[in-house]
């Protein structure tokens, strides 16, 4: 059984012997001259501001989460839509449940303002 | 349904005006009680009827499953035989009749205490209903423990008594040793006959006749051996000789108490067994001789020790215990059914004259010393007069109730065959002139003759309130009327049809026509002796004072040995309570302070240790948390690996 | 496609989105209004469980037998209660708002789910929506931080468990190739499939579900959770959750694990007397009475595991027997926590019990019935919780567990005796402030359970036998 998990075995192998040959390569053949220019952060040409780990509105995260909930939605609308020749009625009714489910959810947030920017 | 109404009502009482009498007052908790305990007394009274004179159908009323473990099956259950409606009827009656009667007896006790005394005596009446009603041993020993129970709050109540509370744990622990023996024989019950509802026992009793226990290289057959454990319950809880000691002290109860339990009702609770377990019983020769035995001298022992007691209310308690030895006698030469008609006409005139010496007490201002009495019959006349009638039941003076039941028992007792049962008879007899001389004693010492009491006492005797001698004229007339209304109908000639395979009395037994034939003269001895104990004691007390007195210092070893009752409390005080604590003393100083107590501090050491270090892991940190999770899959995955 | 067998959990859920609609829709306050409607509806819920009939649905990833509908039964009952002692206290700490009951009901339609899943997909689907809501309900005072910790400790270690969930459950399909619980009971009858990577999947999946019930050494969380959590938070998360996850776990042992008893029984023999071990004793130095519930229900989870050890029908009905027990005399004990406030402050010293028994006998006396209750004191029903667990690892001979039982009982007695003489023996502290009606509703009906259990176990006794005799089909 474990025998059908031969190639990933020999993918990882490869990966893992490829990085390090990279790496390593560098590493033995490149010349080595750090200077406090060549050690700093690098942003696009110029000085970092100030640290990375900075504060910002809540509301960007609750803005992605929604749109991650409803991206789900047309995720899951894709294979439906592809097999429902196939599904009948009751897979029909089933996505409209879900989707129902979904409304539910969209007016609780609407209403709970977490769509209103301020 | 009305017959469980007469179950339940008093249990709906006592919660009532138990858990909120503190909220609704002492009134209304008094209202409730009495109101439900009205209710059970008119549903128990029309069972009674309906059941012993209506033909109603005996039936089993199932209220659902108790308990079920492997093949121990109980539930609770109300019997209706003609045996527990007789019973029922009975204890509702004279419950309610009670309950009224302590409205004011208990009137002067603080306000805000009283409810708790009206719970109890409903509580109480509800666990008899239970004991009487049971159609199985559990839910009858439920009952048993019950009763109890109630009776040691009871004879508690005022709990800040020392001897109150003494009296109320001596009972406790008396019945206790009794209770064992009970327990024990339900055991072997279950054990024998596979159960311990009634209709299987009696269905297969025949079947197991022939069993026996092999022990110490001897043979005891089964049914002998259950016979004696359940009698010996019986004696505990209706003080027969041995395991007497607790009734008379149990005196230091209200009198209402005193009247309810330990005269009608809860006291009989043996007689019950007795006659329920007759099918039983009925293959246990040798355990009926012993109860014969036991009930007999009972009776004359406890009439003796009645003789010089002084106190009223243990008089009375001494008459109970010599009243429920002929119980047992009858019990023991098979005539159950006269054992249970004088259970039911004694309840009446037992509870009669402790609520009448309850008054007379009540009167005296808490008095309870016979020698501090005396004349007061023109003063309290209702009291004096049911006290005649109470007195003359209890003698068996015909027509009083009296009359017709112990008549019956001696009369069985004279037809049984074998010695016992002559040996029964002799001591019944002779029961029955004490008790008549005792009861006149009582009658002419606090009534008659100069008043003894202090100048102060006598000013404030009164007669009670109509709310007490109600119930006097009552249970009076119930005391006249009981014994000639119900004597043809119970012990008649149509007796089996009143019964109705109630009680069994055995193949062999043929006892109730046997007591019919007995000759005119012993049909007779019982009112002879009975009327000459009452001259005796006019004699002694009234007319010619002397010859008690000379009597006590002629033969004072004999007045000495009857005014100590037989010094059993001496007796028991030598066997057991003093071993008994010279040894808790050795097992305390040297078993559990050193030995015993070492264990624990060492292992409480040992806990707190542990405890310490469970604590310390607890950081607060998730990730520490996490880690462990994981190594805890990693221990059971390594214990799956390691074990497989 | 018998879908009408899911009806109590299709109609809890639509239930559940018009109470959030009609919450959310109406104005002005309607926390009130919703925990009605929401204690409706779980009324609904039950009828629908009792009137259910039995078989399976959605080509068997789903089952209703008499050992689900017993489960189901608990699970509502322990919500009700639990929705009931929130009411008051919800509304003097601010926390009255409508999600909340719309989240408990979330959560019991999970439990409910749990509880019928036949089949691993259900089961973590199941589980998932009952967590998810219990996170959030874990951390629902969010402006206070304790609750907020709690709660985000909550989720990081439930996902870390469901995680190791769903690896166990990869490597039993991996070795199995299917997912339904008949299947797997079916493939592993035959010794020969049950290989080692399967077996470490079991472990995995047990590790997944220790974690819901707390079992030690998935227990970390359970402390700090239960003690930063809002109190009728705490109350529902010891009572039906535990119910759920310990039914989910004797499902998954019995029904598709069956043939490999003598592989996980040792596994839970360490699981149960660790836990035993650490609820009695850690719980000794505790000052918070909330913290002493907590390994207070890891020592009785320790306890109900003893039954599933066993492996017999015995031991299955004294594991459903004991939760009966648990449930009723845990709500009681939570109902007398919340009721702890004086001045409008919550308190949750255990000196703050101080005298009570003078202050409030009522509540003293219910708290002190609860306590002998878990102490396992006769005639009261966590003694005959304990009674049927122990008397079962007799019969089956785990002498061991049921020496280290009684021992461990006797050590945890300490614990709750202390609380009841602090009640009864220590100074009085000032009075509490007045007990609401529903607080004292809840404490009457679990004082009521845990005292007259005795008088007619029978029924509850039977339906576990019925139900433990279900699952051995």
């Amino acid at each position: 059984m474990l025998a059908n998990y031969m190639p990933i075995l020999v993918f990882i192998v490869i990966a893992g012997v490829i990085g390090a040959a990279l790496i390593g390569g560098s590493l033995l053949v490149a010349h080595q001259k750090p200077y406090p220019e060549k050690l700093s952060a690098y942003e696009c040409g110029f000085e970092p501001f100030d640290d990375a780990r900075r504060r910002f509105d809540v509301r960007f995260y609750l803005v992605a989460i929604l749109f991650i909930i409803f991206d789900l939605e047309v995720a899951f609308l894709f294979p439906w839509a592809v097999s429902l020749s196939r599904i009948g009625l009751f897979g029909f009714f089933s996505m409209l449940g879900f989707l129902g489910v979904l409304t539910v959810g969209f007016i609780y947030e609407w209403r709970k303002g977490a769509l209103d920017w301020e | 349904m009305f017959y469980a109404v007469a179950i339940f009502a008093p249990l709906i009482g006592a919660l009532v005006s138990g858990l909120f009498g503190r909220a609704i007052g002492d009134r209304a908790a008094q209202a409730v009680s009495i109101l439900c305990m009205l209710v059970a007394a008119a549903c128990g009274v029309t069972a009674f009827f309906a059941v012993g004179f209506g033909n109603a159908p005996t039936e089993t009323l199932d209220l659902g499953a108790w308990v079920q473990a492997g093949s121990f099956h109980v539930s609770w259950a109300l019997r209706s035989d003609p045996l527990s409606t007789t019973m029922v009827g009975m204890v509702t009656f004279v419950s309610t009749l009670i309950h009224i009667y302590s409205i004011g007896y208990m009137g002067h006790e603080p306000e805000g205490t009283r409810y708790r005394f009206f719970s109890y005596l409903s509580a109480f009446t509800f666990a008899m209903l239970m004991l009487v009603t049971a159609d199985n041993l559990l839910q009858l020993f439920f009952g048993w423990e019950g009763v109890g129970l109630m009776s040691y709050l009871l004879i508690g109540y005022w709990y800040d008594r020392p001897s109150a509370c003494r009296a109320a744990i001596k009972a406790f622990i008396v019945n206790r040793i009794a209770d064992l023996f009970f327990a024990v024989g339900v055991a072997l019950v279950f054990l024998t006959f596979g159960s311990i509802e009634f209709p299987v026992i009696f269905g297969s009793v025949a079947r197991h006749a022939g069993d026996v226990y092999h022990l110490f290289g001897t043979t005891f057959p089964v049914l002998e051996v259950i016979g004696f454990l359940l009698f010996i319950g019986a004696m505990g809880k209706s003080a027969q000789i041995g395991l007497h000691v607790w009734l008379p002290d149990a005196m230091e109860g209200p009198t209402p108490v005193s009247a309810l339990i330990h005269a009608a009702t809860m006291v009989t609770a043996g007689v019950f067994l007795m006659a329920r377990m007759s099918p039983v019983m009925a293959y246990a020769p040798t355990a009926l001789a012993f109860v014969t035995f036991i009930g007999g001298t009972t009776a004359l022992f406890a009439a003796t020790i009645g003789c010089a007691q002084t106190d009223i209310k243990r008089v009375i308690a001494y008459s109970t215990c010599s009243q429920l030895g002929y119980m047992f006698l009858a019990a023991g030469v098979g005539a159950y059914q006269a054992s249970v008609f004088h259970l039911f006409t004694h309840a009446f005139f037992k509870a009669l004259l402790f609520l009448s010496a309850g008054s007379v007490i009540h009167a005296m201002s808490d008095e309870q010393d016979m020698r501090r009495m005396g004349g007061l019959w023109r003063l309290i006349p209702v009291t004096y007069t049911v006290m005649w009638v109470g007195s003359l039941a209890l003698a068996g003076v015909f027509p009083f109730s009296g009359y017709y039941s112990k008549d019956a028992i001696l009369e069985a007792a004279y037809a049984a065959p074998g010695f016992i049962a002559t040996y029964g008879w002799i001591c019944g007899v002779l029961a029955a002139f004490l008790t008549a001389f005792y009861s006149w004693r009582l009658l002419i010492m606090t009534f008659h003759g100069k008043p003894r009491m202090d100048h102060h006492t006598l000013e404030h005797v009164h007669e009670s309130p109509p709310v007490m001698t109600l119930p006097l004229v009552v249970l009076a007339i119930g005391a006249l009327v009981a014994g000639y209304a119900l004597h043809d109908v119970m012990l008649g000639p149509d007796w089996s049809a009143y019964w109705r395979g109630a009680i069994v009395n055995g193949p062999d037994n043929h006892i109730m026509t046997a007591m019919e034939h007995v000759p005119t003269w012993v049909s007779l001895t019982p009112s002879v002796v009975g009327l000459l104990g009452i001259a005796t004691a006019y004699v002694c007390y009234m007319f010619a004072p002397g010859i008690p007195v000379w009597f006590a210092t002629r033969l004072r070893p004999v007045y000495l040995f009857a005014l100590n009752k037989w010094y059993f409390d001496e007796l028991y005080d030598f066997l057991f309570v003093r071993p008994a604590m010279r040894l808790a003393r050795v097992l305390w100083q040297v078993g559990d302070a050193t030995i015993i107590d070492g264990m624990p501090n060492g292992a409480a050491a040992l806990a707190a240790e542990g405890a310490r270090g469970a604590v310390r892991i607890q950081t607060g940190s998730i990730a520490t948390y996490a880690f462990v999770m994981l190594i805890g899959v990693v221990v059971l995955v390594g214990v799956f690996l390691l074990f497989r | 496609m018998n879908w009408t067998l899911a009806l109590p959990e299709i109609t809890l859920s639509i239930l559940a989105m018009a109470i959030l609609l009609f919450g959310v829709l109406r104005r002005g306050e309607s926390f009130s209004v919703c925990s009605m409607l929401t204690l409706g509806a779980l009324l609904i819920g039950a009828v629908l469980v009792i009137g259910q009939a039995r078989g399976f649905a959605f080509n068997g990833q789903y089952v209703v037998d008499p050992f689900a509908v017993f489960a189901k039964l608990l699970i509502l009952a322990g919500a009700a209660l639990a929705l009931v002692s929130a009411q008051d206290y919800n509304r003097e700490e601010g926390l009255a708002r409508f999600e909340y009951p719309v989240l408990m009901l979330l959560a019991v339609v999970g439990m409910l789910a749990m509880v019928s899943a036949n089949n691993f997909m259900s089961l973590y689907l199941a589980l998932e929506l009952q967590s998810l809501a219990l996170y959030v309900l874990a951390a629902f005072a969010r402006d206070e931080l304790r609750s907020a910790e709690a709660g985000l400790k909550y989720f990081v270690l439930g996902a870390l468990a469901s995680g190791l969930l769903l690896y166990g459950i990869s490597l039993v399909y991996g070795f199995s190739g299917t997912f339904d619980f008949a299947a797997l009971a079916h493939l592993l009858s035959d010794p020969s499939h049950a290989s080692a990577g399967l077996i470490v999947g079991m472990v995995f999946v047990i590790a997944g579900l220790a974690f819901k019930i707390s079992a030690v050494p998935f227990h970390m969380w359970t402390p700090d959770v239960y003690e930063g959590a809002p109190t009728p938070v705490t109350a529902f998360l010891g009572t039906a959750p535990k119910v759920a996850a310990i039914v989910l776990l004797l499902r998954v042992m019995f029904v598709p694990f069956g043939h490999l008893t003598s592989q996980w029984t040792q596994i839970f023999e360490f699981v149960s007397i660790a836990s035993m071990i650490l609820g009695s004793l850690a719980a000794i130095g505790q000052t918070s009475i909330k913290r002493l519930m907590a390994y207070s229900s890891i020592g009785h989870m320790g306890y109900a595991l003893i039954g599933l050890t066993v492996g017999t029908v015995d031991g299955l009905r004294g594991v459903l027997i004991y939760m009966v027990t648990y449930v009723f005399m845990s709500a009681g004990t939570f109902a007398c926590l919340i009721a702890m406030r004086r001045r409008g402050r919550a308190l949750e010293k255990i000196s703050d019990l101080a005298g009570l028994a003078r202050t409030d006998g009522g509540m003293a006396l219910a708290l002190a019935i609860f306590m002998f209750s878990m102490a396992g004191i006769p005639p009261l029903s966590g003694f005959f919780g304990k009674l049927y667990v122990f008397l079962a690892a007799v019969r089956a001979g785990y002498w061991t567990l049921a020496i280290i039982g009684v021992l461990t009982s006797v050590v945890g007695a300490y614990y709750y005796l202390r609380v009841i003489k602090v009640m009864y023996f220590d100074d009085p502290a000032p009075a509490f402030d007045r007990r609401p009606v529903g607080l004292s509703f809840v404490l009457g009906v679990g004082a009521v359970v845990t005292t007259f259990f005795f008088v007619f176990p029978a029924p509850i006794v039977g339906a576990a036998q019925a139900a433990a005799a279900a699952l051995f089909g």
